[in-house]
């Protein structure tokens, strides 16, 4: 056992540029370390106040239905559904693709150990986010019922457990995709639509589950059936932590633990079947010498970064099912009308806000598809392919960045297209639909290269620890949620100023934004890039 | 070719990987570079052909500085690493194109050399596979060739036998020394004594960051092996 935490702990030193941080002499990376982690320290911060103030809006309606028990399952349920979703695109990347799989398997280890140590990088991951949603829940509730001592060691107890049963769950669903697609030539791209098929089905699945906009407003047991039936273990979490029955306790502590080692240990018996299935190239050495095409050095940049991006399912589904979802959303749209839209979300005159919102969610889904911030990481012991090519580094970043405006521009033209045919809304809101989330796509893909180039990770062995774990992937993404949350607090803020006028105004300062950018990365880049 | 002048890069933390090394390369020279592990010749090599930034000292490449003008040098450099990792996304012949574009070799002499040096190498027939499926020594041969493509004047190797079969190993010296014959230069580390003494002209040795000698292999040498000098040295600091 001890070896599981060994090898989990080797792969969360490299997470988040850990190691590096602990270990470096230089002054300004040591600087740096400190000034990112107080930052995301911050951020995590204010996401605990805001988890907690939602907790606490939520209970008070459960108070007054005599339900408090239902701000716990609810909690529950939401960071066990959303650990789910997010591990199983994920799920694939962290089990097979890791550069020291070679290493790891020569080692006096039990496979299944090393299955074990893979899922607990996950775990611990997904840990993380249900304590920031979890602890405030649990203060909110400690607050307003005051329970017993049993409570407080009840709910520590479980918050450890909660995320594993879903992980297990969405790893089960990663490790069949991958099972299935490494028996075909193609397994990387069938691994891929398979990923992306099952997320849709599963998503399209569940708000098939959330029932009508009746049982919403009737709440009570109700609204507690529909948790329960759209997640069963929260009821016997709620049973475990707020009735004290110790059976429930017991059963969700041994429902978790067993299916953990249970998976651990099934998926150990196919587990270097599937890895060579995954990472073994078809070789048919029957190449007869042909006319090549030349071009450009930043066509051939483009079309080598184009290519390293399709051949990573992990890459590939970090950065594009924003935009998938937003084409999803745009379709969906055309069968609902606005007005009925406001009465499902629960907002009165949505048709009035949409004209403000829609440009700004769009551009929030195009902000969280930026396959910049992790795309210089990503070249790893590569780049001095790059370093020692006679092309300026502006040439260099600049196709890294026109890669991001190639996942993004066509769906989001796409998108907006399809909002304006079912909201209908005027001209100049039109225009809008279509500017505003194009000049964050190009200031998302920018900020994405100058962040990554800020923060560089290099040394990784697994491209999930760039794309998904690294300080610039976190820190753009956080930047550029910011960037759009700054604009849209002030627009709701004044209502009294046409709201097409804010917009235009967002539009000028982000096109300012995007220039200054630009230059920095015809200046600055190039120093920044020699010095990585 | 190339002239190193008071070449010094310190590690973070202030401790000098390489000190005030001086060194001129001329055309026509196959010059080897030799020295214990860690003892500053990867450090030397990655910062001559512009991969490894540097505050002390300058590196010219046919006069013109790396630092001032890094593109017009590295347009006449080929680098070769010590462990060349190529991009495993793409096939061998999409590598060999896609750094004939970042270094603007003609269609013709692409198709051409690619040919020849593939043939030579015989992985021809590999070139439509992915690179990630090829073998250390197959790597290192693509790498080569990617290298000699576009006709470099100055050539910059690292450990370049490591991991070549004897007739690769064999077939890369013919090329080294056609290509000095033609007026380029060639750079390049080496652990293998008996290769150097044979096929280099010049020889340096380094040795904890400070270049202990260099100059004509003959006159390093004198009337002993290479090996007995290189270990002579290296006990005598």
């Amino acid at each position: 056992m001890i070896n599981i935490w060994r090898l989990t702990k080797i792969q969360l030193l490299s997470s988040f540029g850990l190691n590096k941080a602990l270990h470096t002499l230089d002054v300004k990376e040591r600087r740096k370390a400190i000034l990112l982690s107080s930052s995301i320290l911050a951020g995590v911060l204010m996401i605990a106040v805001v988890s907690f103030g939602y907790s606490f809006m939520m209970a008070m309606t459960f108070e007054q239905m005599g339900r408090m028990d239902l701000l716990l399952a609810i909690m529950m349920a939401v960071t066990s559904i959303v650990g789910f979703f997010t591990t199983i695109y994920k799920a694939s990347g962290v089990l097979f693709s890791y550069k020291d799989y070679d290493l790891v398997m020569s080692l006096p280890i039990k496979t299944s150990h090393v299955v074990a140590s893979r899922v607990l990088q996950l775990y611990v991951l997904n840990l993380f986010f249900t304590l920031i949603v979890m602890l405030p829940a649990g203060v909110v509730y400690a607050i307003k019922v005051n329970p017993e001592t049993l409570f407080y060691l009840l709910f520590l107890m479980t918050l450890l457990f909660i995320p594993l049963l879903p992980i297990i769950a969405a790893t089960i669903i990663g490790s069949f995709i991958s099972w299935v697609s490494s028996r075909f030539k193609a397994s990387r791209m069938i691994s891929l639509v398979l990923t992306f098929v099952v997320i849709i089905a599963l998503m399209v699945g569940s708000f098939g589950l959330n029932g009508n906009e009746q049982v919403l407003a009737d709440m009570g047991t109700e609204l507690a059936d529909m948790i329960f039936k759209l997640y069963p273990l929260a009821d016997m979490y709620v049973d475990a932590v707020c009735s004290y029955r110790m059976s429930s306790f017991l059963l969700f502590i041994a429902l978790s633990v067993l299916s953990f080692m249970i998976f651990a240990t099934v998926l150990g018996t196919r587990y270097k079947a599937i890895h060579t299935g995954l990472t073994t190239s078809h070789a048919s050495s029957k190449y007869i010498m042909k006319p090549l095409e030349a071009s450009s050095p930043f066509r051939a940049l483009y079309k080598k970064e184009l290519r390293r991006y399709f051949s990573s399912s992990i890459y590939v589904l970090n950065t594009s099912i924003g935009m998938i979802l937003l084409l999803v959303m745009s379709i969906a749209l055309l069968f609902v009308s606005s007005e009925k839209l406001g009465e499902l979300i629960e907002i009165p005159q949505l048709s009035h806000y949409l004209s403000t919102l829609a440009p700004m969610i769009v551009s929030l889904f195009v902000t969280l598809s930026c396959t910049t911030s992790s795309s210089i990481s990503l070249e790893g012991n590569h780049l001095w392919i790059l370093k020692s090519s006679p092309i300026s580094k502006q040439t260099i970043l600049l196709s890294k960045v026109a890669v991001n405006l190639t996942i993004t521009l066509p769906v989001l033209v796409v998108s907006s297209m399809l909002l304006m045919i079912s909201l209908r809304p005027g001209w100049i809101e039109s225009l809008l639909l279509l500017v505003i989330p194009l000049i964050y796509a190009c200031y998302s893909a920018m900020m994405g290269v100058i962040v990554n180039l800020k923060l560089p990770n290099l040394e990784w062995t697994s491209e999930v620890t760039v794309i998904k774990q690294s300080a610039a992937v976190i820190v753009s993404m956080f930047i550029g949620v910011i960037s759009l949350l700054i604009p849209l607090g002030i627009s709701l803020l004044l209502t009294h100023v046409n709201g097409n006028l804010i917009l235009i105004g967002i539009g000028m300062i982000m096109i300012a934004v995007c220039l200054v950018m630009f230059r920095y990365i015809q200046t600055k880049g190039e120093r920044l890039f020699r010095t990585i | 070719m190339l002239t190193i002048k008071h070449f010094t890069k310190s590690y973070k933390g202030g401790k000098k990987a390489v000190n005030d090394l001086n060194l001129v390369v001329e055309p026509g020279d196959i010059y080897g570079f030799i020295g214990h592990n860690g003892a500053g010749k990867t450090t030397t090599i990655r910062a001559v052909v512009g991969v490894l930034d540097f505050e002390e000292g300058d590196v010219e490449i046919d006069g013109i500085s790396i630092k001032k003008d890094p593109v017009a040098c590295k347009s006449k450099i080929a680098y070769i690493p010590d462990n060349p990792d190529l991009y495993d996304h793409l096939t061998g012949i999409q590598y060999l194109n896609f750094i004939g574009d970042l270094f603007s070799v003609s269609k013709a002499d692409r198709e051409l050399l690619i040919k020849k040096y593939c043939d030579a190498f015989q992985i021809t027939a590999n070139l439509g596979d992915m690179i990630s499926s090829y073998s250390h020594g197959m790597k290192q041969k693509l790498a080569i060739t990617s290298a000699l493509i576009h006709k470099p004047k100055l050539l910059v190797l690292d450990e370049p036998f490591v991991g070549l079969d004897p007739k690769a190993a064999h077939m890369l010296k013919t090329i080294m020394v056609d290509l000095c014959s033609k007026g380029s230069a060639i750079f390049f580390s080496t652990h293998v004594l008996d290769v150097a003494e044979k096929l280099c002209n010049k020889i340096a040795i380094i040795k904890a960051g400070q270049l202990i000698t260099h100059g004509k292999t003959e006159e390093v040498k004198g009337k002993n092996s290479l090996e007995d000098v290189f270990m002579e040295l290296i006990a005598n600091d």
